[in-house]
């Protein structure tokens, strides 16, 4: 008998190929990337490194591992593996922002003016119904989901409270009773992205 | 394969650790032999790794850490391999207090423990010194340790100091939550870098089993044989004496395995180890084994404050107040920790404000600071609750794994006078919280209610009396004289706060009487 974990897992290496083959298409690669740039200019803060931001979500999805084992720590009984990867709903996206780009009047969505853009990122995100932003990527949209990696990430929260926190960093105790140096955002590009992600809070403990 | 051994360890967490580490040291050259029915993940040199991986991802650190036919209904983690659940545990070593020990004769409620406090307090500190606890004195004089801590408290983070002076603004008061992780090196492991991933510690400060298991297999002092699954005990004719524990070895292809020992030690915690004495039919003259299953149930909140918090500068490390650890006897009864966090809930960014907007760019980063102006604290308290003899675990017969032997379901049933003071305690509770958020200009965002008993034990509990109880205090099983309960199922009831200190407690002071067998 086949059980339900074996059929995932089978799923996911079968599953792996086209994900695979999205990263190994360079030129399909680039223009996913310069897409995300694109979307990255309308989603994203000026306040953030956009291509940083950028770099970390391609890469978030060229090391995504289909049918790899998932968290089941104490209090989550549930067995599960890691689903199709969000990026196989991306060039069926991308397709329909460039379609929508072209019918304003521009050559594709990367070159169209960032007020259309905007324009064709809020009807598609209306059209996808994304309520709410993931901690990590769901496919439901990609310019969410770029969003959603970004605001979650521990570069975007010490971005919001204008201090160095790095959360997901290994920091050492000295120093931590003091509160955080300022953080400084003179330049947008100042800013590397280590971007990790969790929950926004913790459950019961052990 | 027969396996001979002075004595034979059946579960390979954290009371098998400790009971190892103990016999050896007490008894040298005493034959040890652990069997466990998980995996051996000796691979903390990868664990950086793996934490970003489940940062990330939500990958699992510890790969294959379960077993695919090995699940029980009710259980609260899936993790069987060694080192088991404290493999990813937080860390917390609360104590319990004298009253757990004595509910019945100060309360009329539940029943004692058939061991005094000085007892258990003096094993407590044994745990602390081997697991390695930083924490300072509480701040109420019932609770301060006999010995001193081994180990400086953990620094607290700037965000704990607000809340703290926050929270004690309430007239309770608040320490940090004793851990077992180091804040220098300690027993071979370093100190902590505070990466805010204690269940999945990279850097070893915060203890785990598998640090204990690999010193013992370094030293020669014990043999470890994961993958394997103890199924049965057998009897001796007359009953009063384990004689050998039949397994199959999973490793290799379910080859028959069997153990014998002058001592068997089931150590295999709340749900597998009544599971076996049932599925052996053994331990159980007294229809008790799998009964009185028990554990705390929980109250938890959000109470929003004028604090500038950093959220994220060490989410897990908390404040504790041990005020209510005590009830007087002339009021209604209820006992509870009560427990602080930082906290970033309801200041996640969010991609629409409250009327339906869409926020994207410059506006959702202008949302998410305005919302994160006040700060934010997690409460929680575990409270006291008491199984009815009806809380069970018992065998599912219409679940078996791949051997065809039954699985566990368990189902908490609390008893009469826990389910007749609930509302009360519930009140008492929120009103707690409701008095912690008077400070700072505060509010409660939510109170939410626990669906489920944390920190479960019981099911072989301990007495004096075999018509009413499994094993002595020692947890030695009143129908075996070679067989003990190691641990958490030997809990009678569960206390009012995190619970693995005392488990560690229980079995090592078990330790002793095992050599004395």
């Amino acid at each position: 008998m086949v059980s339900r974990r074996d059929a995932l897992k089978t799923f996911g290496a079968a599953a792996a190929a086209p994900a695979l083959q999205l990263r190994s298409e360079p030129a399909q690669e680039q223009t996913r990337d310069a897409v995300l740039v694109a979307i990255a200019e309308v989603v994203l803060p000026g306040e953030a490194d956009r291509k940083a931001a950028v770099a970390a979500f391609a890469s978030w999805i060229d090391n995504y591992t289909e049918g790899a084992d998932t968290d089941h720590g104490y209090g989550n009984t549930r067995i599960r593996a890691l689903g199709p990867s969000p990026a196989r709903n991306y060039p069926a996206q991308i397709a329909a922002l460039n379609t929508a780009a072209r019918a304003k009047g521009a050559a594709s969505f990367v070159a169209a003016p960032v007020d259309r853009r905007r324009a064709i990122v809020e009807q598609a995100i209306a059209d996808a119904r994304v309520e709410r932003l993931s901690a990590r990527p769901t496919g439901a949209h990609i310019a969410t989901d770029l969003m959603g990696h970004y605001f979650n990430s521990s570069i975007a929260a010490d971005l919001c409270y204008r201090a160095n926190i790095a959360r997901d960093a290994c920091r050492g105790l000295p120093g931590s009773e003091k509160p955080p140096s300022q953080l400084r955002t003179s330049a947008p590009g100042s800013r590397s992205s280590a971007i990790g992600h969790r929950s926004s809070d913790i459950g019961n403990d052990l | 394969m027969i396996f001979e051994s002075d004595v034979c360890i059946i579960g390979g967490g954290i009371t098998a650790a400790m009971i190892a580490e103990k016999l050896a040291e007490l008894k040298p050259g005493t034959s040890i032999t652990i069997a466990e029915a998980g995996s051996r993940i000796f691979d903390f040199e990868n664990r950086m790794k793996y934490r970003q991986r489940n940062l990330e991802y939500g990958e699992n650190a510890w790969a294959g850490d379960f077993l695919d036919d090995q699940a029980a209904t009710g259980i609260i983690s899936r993790t069987m391999a060694v080192g088991g659940s404290a493999l990813h545990w937080g860390g917390v070593t609360n104590r319990f207090s004298e009253e757990d020990l004595t509910l019945h004769s100060r309360y009329g409620i539940a029943v004692d423990w058939p061991l005094g406090w000085a007892d258990l307090e003096r094993h407590y500190c044994e745990a602390e010194r081997r697991l390695g606890v930083s924490a300072e004195p509480g701040a109420y004089a019932e609770d301060h340790p006999s010995q001193p801590y081994p180990m400086a408290p953990m620094t607290p983070s700037y965000n704990l100091i607000l809340l703290k002076e926050w929270a004690e603004k309430s007239g309770i008061l608040f320490n940090g939550t004793p851990q077992a992780k180091n804040t220098q090196p300690y027993g071979g492991r370093s100190q902590c870098l505070r990466c805010n991933t204690c269940e999945i510690c990279p850097t070893g400060a915060r203890y785990s089993p598998d640090f204990t298991f690999k010193q013992l297999l370094a030293a020669g002092k014990i043999t470890l044989h994961d993958q394997t699954l103890v199924r049965k005990l057998v009897k001796s004719a007359n009953g009063r004496r384990i004689e050998s524990a039949q397994a199959v070895s999973r490793a290799r292809n379910g080859e028959a395995v069997e153990y014998r020992a002058g001592t068997f030690v089931l150590a295999s915690g709340y749900a597998w180890s009544p599971h076996l004495l049932l599925l052996s039919d053994a331990a159980n003259s007294s229809g008790l084994v799998g009964k009185y299953m028990t554990g705390h149930a929980f109250i938890g909140g959000q109470i929003e404050l004028d604090a500038k918090l950093y959220p994220g500068m060490n989410e897990q490390h908390s404040l504790i107040s041990r005020k209510f650890f005590r009830c007087a006897t002339d009021v209604p009864f209820v006992r509870h920790d009560l427990r602080v966090w930082e906290s970033s809930a309801g200041r996640d960014p969010r991609l629409k404000d409250a009327d339906g907007k869409l926020l994207l760019g410059d506006a959702a980063l202008a949302d998410w600071r305005a919302r994160t102006v006040r700060g934010a604290a997690r409460v929680r308290a575990y409270y006291d609750v008491h199984p009815a003899a009806e809380s069970a675990l018992t065998l599912d017969p219409d679940k078996k794994n791949k051997w065809g032997d039954p699985l566990p379901i368990i189902r908490h049933v609390l008893d009469d006078k826990t389910q007749a003071r609930k509302v009360a305690t519930r009140e008492h509770i929120v009103s707690i919280f409701n008095l912690l958020a008077k400070g700072n200009n505060g509010r409660v965002l939510n109170v939410s209610e626990g669906n489920y008993l944390d920190h479960p034990s019981g099911g072989c509990r301990m007495g004096t009396d075999p018509k009413t109880s499994v094993c002595d205090s020692y947890g030695r099983t009143h129908d075996h004289e070679n067989l003990f309960v190691a641990g958490s199922p030997t809990l009678p009831t569960g206390g009012c706060t995190n619970a693995t200190l005392t488990f560690v407690a229980l079995a090592l002071r078990s330790a002793e009487r095992m050599l004395n067998s």
